[in-house]
């Protein structure tokens, strides 16, 4: 399988070490944090992923181009509130969605505008961005969480498609059409080039400006869809939430195996990588330790992805 | 019999009327260097021909023409008899020109298919997809027509450098490429891989494709070439067949040269005391078992061709790069570590590239001339701007570096006053051992008597040098003695009556 | 011999450093946000305001100046604000247990330095870039933050500590006279010593700096520790000014801090910049802020500009660079 085409090829290395990862956690949790394996928890760790999957998939194409998107966690809690707002004012989840959505784009052409035509690098864009979209959030909510919203929005979040959960199915429908954006079209082809060899694309007549924009601009208007979830699931728009999720998704592609040069991705990486933080913050939550415990352990986790990866990479 | 037909007869293919390709009267010049001064060949289509010159001779700087990534400054080209012009890397596409560099332009974690056709893909049902089975299809029918035998969805960063090769020649003919340039393509095969890339070259020219073949081994030369054309110094000197010449003679035509140099030299008589001892001396970046000597008095010169490490060897004994074998004995004391170690014992590293890797470009000359010296000046730890500033002036002064004051950004200098800057700092660092590594490249002649009158005083004055260049006239003129180097090792040391330029390039180029 | 005299690039340095006159812009900036302040509000010139203003700047620089070294080497510590939140809250249960301030100031700036190492060491020894390994760190502090306070709060401290942070002397407010201290004390390191010049060397070309000689990793560690000790300080400072600790404090000060260093003329890419150039860029920020506050502009908004000063700075910086070229 094309995928498969990226493990290395020692039979030793063959099992990634997200897997292994999530493999020890699994057990670990399963033995010491009380009603981890259950059914319904097993299913709440997968529902509340969801949102994390839509930001860190397209985080995955950016980290592939050398870049990062550090605004993502304030660009959703915008995007949440701009559903939040608009759905109470119109009545409609849909515009809500689409306002969102937009808010977003505008965010990720913004930032692709910043790194791939001004030049400046992307972790100062959008730290700039983040602080942009900070302030945002502030001044439409007014610092107040928005509630009262229309219930066609929350029930996004608890509505199942044939008993699979609605978010669940959202993920799965984001997975398969990056899937086949980056293994299957040519843009998907021009995203490993962009990290790999970006000489190799402007020989070859493609602009790498335009598509590094595109690029961060996908991450913006899946921080919008993201942003209908996240306010699904709380009923309610906030200002702060989301704030910081961003650390997560570059946590779960690092620690997916996606590389920070060169133009290596590995979506299911990503995919794995995403349910491994899940897991990590939910087993924590369970044996009843503050978030910030968990926040640290990521931290320490996304070190050590990076370090691994470094050494890899010098092998 | 005409020279067309004369051709075609060495070459066995059809014979034509007029060249496949031609350059004429090709000149491209850079600020203080000319790199092709009216160079003109010609190839024809099936033709195997090959390019011979030294470091410096105008090779690179062809090859960059003709895929378009320079443009020539005056010069014409012919493309079967009709006048054309290069312009663009589209425009040498469009012509079926294709070059494979050294450095090859492929995406590591892309498979064969996709770096084949990069920008040309085939498309899919759904507009914007690529349509997987014809790609990987198309891949495979051209990677089996040039004899490789590979699965094209297997990623590229998989292959060995042999492989990665052949990826880039089935791209350049899936590119409909009728010119193939390639840059020292055995370079880094084995036996067995180069005869294979051979049958593969066979196979081209039977097709009608020509290859401009680069290479410095004698033995591929005259067994693949159908002709050989030599450049020095920017011009074509000659063109031969390869049953009317013998390597001897090639030899000469890439070396020999009249050249008015006035550099001042005064030969030590005795030679000094020991300086630097190396012995056994190995690195992971591709040099081993490094044996010289460099004694007080002596500028030892370093020869050999690109890539045979010269570069490799003086970084290993500056510390700037880790040894995993040997030792480094200075002044009878081993040392070993960083460029600060060296640097506090009193060897200096003037590098190659000294915008990029001797001087803070946009740092002032001030500050450029006491980086080094900084601990020596100021024992106490305290910077003192106007000694310093003292100290800088009275080294422009000696070393004659054209600079309004020492305030001037050291960009703004010329290649010349530069490397009085990089030679300069180490002056006030107080060195003793001083490694060159192409002090002269990319200055004007003036500025290189210059240099080279500074370098003797410095010996004279008690100093040693070490040298490399790849200008085989100037370690004639100027150096002691030589060690040749070939693929990481000394091969040979050349005394100064037995220092002649053939004698260096044989001893570097010779490939049993 | 060729004549250089004649150019198109940079203007000649005269007797004038040009770094002296990127300063020297930034003061006159600073100069008309004052003079434009005092016409829109009449409190702006009251000697309460600049009083206050000169104390948040304050605030801002110590921060900020241990950052700038860190940037001249064209590295980034994102974990500033993280660390002056643990390092006070580290330092304020030491001062409640023993009793002692000094004590506590010790344990303050030793927090804030063992983080700063810590730094240096990832970037250094594991070669993580700085930008990723500080911004790892931060939500590991962060973490270790929350968790260590539990959402408590620390308050209430000797009347003597507090006069660090929020007494007078002279009429100044105490924090301005650490705030003069400390330019002199980092403007002597940067321009007057062969450290800081190191530093200089760095900044502008890492790899003909380590060819030179300069011990570079070495100088590298030295810096993402003093940023980390300077934070501490900070730390202590801020605990003296609100009499309290709590796990947030940390969280609107990195950002700040940055736009800070890199308003103040310090190039994002090495080499160029100076300290009493941050302090400018932190006056000019806390100036911008004020005057807001000052005609009663939504808080929520400071963020937000402060996020577009930021990017205007940088892209400031990319336009000097690209016309010395």
């Amino acid at each position: 399988m094309r995928e498969a085409a990226a493990l290395p090829a020692n039979p030793l290395q063959r099992i990634p070490g997200v897997a292994i990862m999530l493999g020890v956690l699994v057990v670990v949790f399963g033995a010491i944090a009380p009603g981890f394996l259950s059914t319904a928890n097993i299913s709440n760790v997968l529902v509340q992923s969801t949102i994390l999957m839509m930001l860190a998939l397209p985080m995955t194409l950016i980290i592939m181009t050398e870049g990062l998107d550090l605004s993502m966690g304030a660009v959703l809690t915008l995007t949440s509130l701009i559903v939040a707002i608009v759905s109470l004012a119109t009545g409609s989840m849909l515009i809500g969605l689409a306002a969102a959505v937009l808010v977003g784009l505008a965010f990720g052409i913004a930032n692709g505008w910043l790194v791939a035509v001004v030049g400046i690098p992307p972790f100062v864009a959008t730290l700039g961005t983040l602080g942009v979209a900070q302030g945002l959030s502030l001044i439409v909510s007014d610092g107040q969480s928005v509630v009262g919203i229309p219930h066609s929005v929350r029930d996004i979040y608890s509505a199942t498609l044939f008993t699979v959960p609605v978010p669940i199915v959202m993920a799965l429908v984001s997975y398969l059409a990056f899937h086949a954006l980056l293994y299957h079209t040519r843009f998907g082809t021009y995203i490993f080039a962009l990290g790999g060899n970006r000489e190799a694309l402007k020989y070859a007549g493609r602009s790498p400006t335009r598509l590094l924009i595109i690029v961060y601009a996908i991450g913006g208007a899946m921080a919008g869809v993201a942003g209908l979830l996240m306010t699904a699931r709380m009923n309610s728009g906030h200002p702060t939430a989301g704030l910081g999720l961003e650390f997560d998704a570059i946590a779960a592609v690092a620690v997916g195996g996606t590389s920070f040069e060169r133009g290596n991705g590995w979506l299911l990486g990503t995919l794995l990588g995403v349910v491994t933080v899940g897991v990590l913050r939910n087993g924590l939550n369970l044996m009843a330790l503050p978030s910030s415990i968990q926040v640290a352990s990521i931290g320490v986790l996304v070190i050590l992805a990076l370090f691994l990866d470094g050494l890899r990479s010098r092998l | 019999m005409s020279m067309a037909v004369q051709i075609a007869e060495i070459a066995h293919i059809e014979p034509t009327t007029a060249p496949l390709f031609e350059l004429r009267g090709i000149s491209k010049e850079f600020p203080g260097v000319k790199a092709l001064d009216d160079v003109s060949f010609s190839v024809w289509p099936g033709e195997v021909h090959m390019l011979l010159g030294e470091n410096g001779a105008g090779k690179s700087s062809l090859m960059k023409v003709l895929c378009g990534a320079y443009r020539a400054d005056s010069g014409e080209f012919y493309y079967k008899g009709e006048k054309v012009a290069i312009g663009s890397a589209a425009d040498a596409q469009k012509l079926g020109i294709a070059v494979i560099f050294q450095e090859f332009s492929l995406v590591p974690y892309l498979d064969i298919a996709q770096n084949m056709f990069l920008g040309r893909e085939p498309a899919g049902r759904i507009p914007g997809t690529i349509d997987r089975r014809k790609i990987l299809g198309d891949a495979k029918r051209i990677l089996d027509s040039i004899g490789f035998d590979i699965d094209p969805s297997v990623v590229v960063e998989k292959l060995g450098v042999a492989q990665q090769q052949m990826v880039e020649i089935a791209k350049a003919i899936s590119q409909k490429a009728r010119i193939l340039v390639m840059d020292e393509p055995t370079a880094a095969l084995s036996d067995r891989e180069s005869e294979l890339l051979f049958a593969l070259i066979a196979r081209l020219k039977a097709d009608g494709v020509a290859i401009i073949y680069i290479s410095h081994r004698m033995a591929e030369v005259f067994a693949m070439g159908d002709r050989i054309t030599v450049l020095r110094d920017g011009r074509r000197i000659g063109e031969v067949r390869p049953g009317d010449a013998s390597p001897d003679q090639l030899v000469r035509m890439m070396v020999g040269r009249t050249v008015d140099m006035s550099y001042p030299r005064n030969f030590a008589e005795t030679p000094g005391k020991i300086m630097l001892e190396v012995k056994g001396l190995s690195a992971a970046t591709g040099i081993s078992d490094i044996d010289l000597v460099v004694r007080q008095g002596e500028i030892v010169g370093l020869c050999g061709l690109v890539g045979s490490g010269r570069t490799e060897v003086v970084r290993a004994i500056f510390g700037a790069d880790e040894a995993t074998a040997g030792q480094i004995i200075f002044n009878g004391q081993p040392t070993s570590g960083g460029p600060d170690q060296a640097a506090r014992l009193g060897i200096a590293l003037i590098p190659e590239s000294r915008k990029t890797e001797g001087l803070a470009l946009l740092r002032t000359v001030g500050d450029n001339l006491v980086v080094s010296a900084l601990r020596k000046m100021f024992p106490s730890g305290l910077f003192e701007p106007s000694r310093a500033q003292r100290a800088a002036d009275a080294l422009v002064k000696q070393l004659r570096i054209a600079t309004p004051n020492t305030r001037q950004t050291v960009g703004l200098l010329s290649g010349g006053n530069q490397q009085k800057v990089v030679i300069g700092k180490w002056l006030a660092a107080d060195a003793k051992l001083f490694i060159f590594d192409e002090p002269t490249r990319g200055i004007d002649v003036g500025a290189k008597s210059e240099i080279f009158a500074l370098i003797d005083r410095l010996v004279a004055d008690g100093a040693a040098a070490l040298m490399i260049s790849s200008e085989q006239a100037e370690i004639c003129h100027v150096c002691d003695r030589a060690y040749v180097m070939r693929e990481g090792r000394i091969v040979g040391q050349l005394s100064r009556a037995e220092l002649t330029e053939e004698n260096i390039v044989k001893l570097g180029m010779h490939h049993a | 011999m060729t004549d250089v005299t004649k150019s198109t690039a940079a203007p000649l340095r005269s007797f004038l450093s040009e770094d002296v006159i990127q300063v020297f812009y930034r003061l006159l900036a600073a100069f008309l946000i004052c003079v434009v302040l005092s016409f829109l509000s009449e409190s702006f010139f009251s000697l309460g305001n600049i009083l206050n203003v000169l104390r948040q700047a304050s605030l801002m620089f110590f921060i900020a100046s241990g950052l700038t070294l860190v940037v001249l080497t064209a590295g980034l510590d994102l974990s500033v604000g993280a660390n002056v939140a643990l390092s006070a809250c580290l330092a304020g249960t030491v001062i409640h247990h023993s009793g002692s301030a000094t004590l506590g100031v010790l344990t303050g700036l030793a927090a804030g330095g063992v983080i700063g190492l810590l730094n240096g060491i990832m970037v250094t020894v594991l070669r993580i870039p700085s930008f990723i390994a500080t911004y790892g760190m931060l939500w590991v502090l962060n973490g270790l933050t929350y968790w260590y306070m539990a959402g408590d709060t620390i308050h209430g401290f000797p009347s003597g500590f507090r006069q660090i942070g929020s007494g007078y002397l002279f009429g100044l407010p105490t924090p301005v006279y650490l705030l003069l201290l400390f330019l002199a004390i980092g403007t002597i390191f940067a321009q007057r010593t062969i450290w800081g010049q190191e530093i200089y060397a760095i900044g502008a070309n890492p790899v003909a700096a380590r060819l030179s000689g300069i011990p570079v990793n070495r100088r590298l560690l030295l810096v993402y520790a003093v940023s980390g000790t300077m934070a501490g300080l900070a730390s202590i400072i801020f605990l003296a000014r609100l009499n309290s600790a709590e796990a947030d404090i940390g969280e609107s000060l990195t950002l700040p801090a940055i736009a800070a260093v890199l308003i103040g003329g310090t190039s994002l890419f090495g080499g160029v910049g100076t300290v009493f150039g941050t302090f400018v860029g932190a006056l000019i920020l806390t100036l911008m802020l004020n005057g807001m506050n000052l005609l009663q502009v939504n808080a929520n908004w400071q963020p937000l500009v402060t996020g577009i000063i930021l990017v205007f700075a940088v892209w400031l910086d990319m336009k000097t660079r690209q016309r010395g070229r």
